[in-house]
């Protein structure tokens, strides 16, 4: 049976929050404000999975709110002791978690991906792509006081 | 008498949030937790410093946590080691199937300090 953009759109917010709430203690909220980028450097965390749909998670933060989060990870709060290395570590493991709260929910319903290990690119104008037949899923959150953009790109394996 | 632990994550930052998350449960370990960065290197680590428990990620590269329960078990100087899974995978079959090859525990990221010292607790 084929997987609604709507359960996985879903999926997508409610494994957000479970992540950032838990590990983060981050309060996560559908921005209902148009997306316009992020202003300079930003970090991606991307992570690919195949099975019953096939695509790539990616969750993408300004510099400042990537250190805010590896910040509460870590539960270092003098942010500016924190590596570039950690931060960008710390965006590979939020995708990580991230895909990981939406794989629980797929396999809940009877359907399975295998995710692959996450990567993290910084630059600007960031997004990944999949090709032309590719579906897609964009939200716009607030964590606290930033933002994040989450995309969920997918196809139905030929 | 406080336990021996080693972490293992590919993830650095993972490895300190399992770390801290311990602390904080307030569970009886040693003051150094050991670390390893896949199944290859806990393997090696724990020949040299036996410990009571090993908490290990799944996903890896290298040596994944599949495999590295695998081998652990083969060894009869690891009889007695507590093995826990921490993984974003939360499949039952998967679960099942980890602790059938010698896997002690499962926990499912993210997790909470509750969390853990539920599970870790049986073994303290």
């Amino acid at each position: 049976m084929a997987i609604a953009q709507e359960s996985l759109s879903q999926a997508l917010l409610e494994g957000t929050r479970e992540v950032f709430e838990t590990m983060m203690f981050m309060t996560v909220e559908q921005s209902n404000e148009m997306y316009e980028g992020i202003d300079g450097e930003a970090l991606l965390g991307s992570i690919t999975f195949e099975g019953v749909i096939e695509g790539c998670l990616g969750i993408c933060t300004s510099i400042d709110s990537a250190r805010m989060i590896a910040g509460n990870m870590t539960g270092n709060d003098d942010l500016d002791t924190l590596s570039s290395v950690e931060i960008a570590d710390a965006m590979g493991e939020v995708a990580n978690m991230v895909m990981g709260a939406i794989k629980g929910r797929l396999v809940e319903s009877g359907d399975d991906i295998h995710v692959s290990i996450p990567t993290v690119v910084r630059g600007t104008e960031l997004q990944n792509s999949l090709g032309d037949d590719a579906q897609e899923i964009t939200e716009t959150v607030s964590l606290d006081d930033s933002i994040a953009r989450l995309t969920l790109l997918y196809r139905f394996p030929e | 008498m406080a336990k021996t632990l080693m972490v293992v994550d590919d993830s650095a930052t993972m490895r300190k949030i399992i770390t801290r998350t311990i602390r904080k449960a307030g569970l009886s370990v040693a003051d150094e937790i050991l670390e390893a960065g896949d199944g290859g290197e806990a393997l090696e680590k724990i020949k040299s410093n036996p410990v009571d428990i090993v908490l290990c990620d799944i996903n890896m590269p290298g040596m994944n946590g599949l495999e590295f329960v695998k081998q652990a078990r083969q060894d009869p100087a690891n009889a007695n080691t507590k093995i826990i899974m921490i993984s974003t995978e939360s499949a039952d079959d998967l679960i099942e199937g980890v602790k059938a090859d010698g896997a002690d525990g499962y926990v499912t990221k993210p997790f909470t300090p509750e969390t853990i010292q539920k599970e870790l607790s049986p073994f303290m």
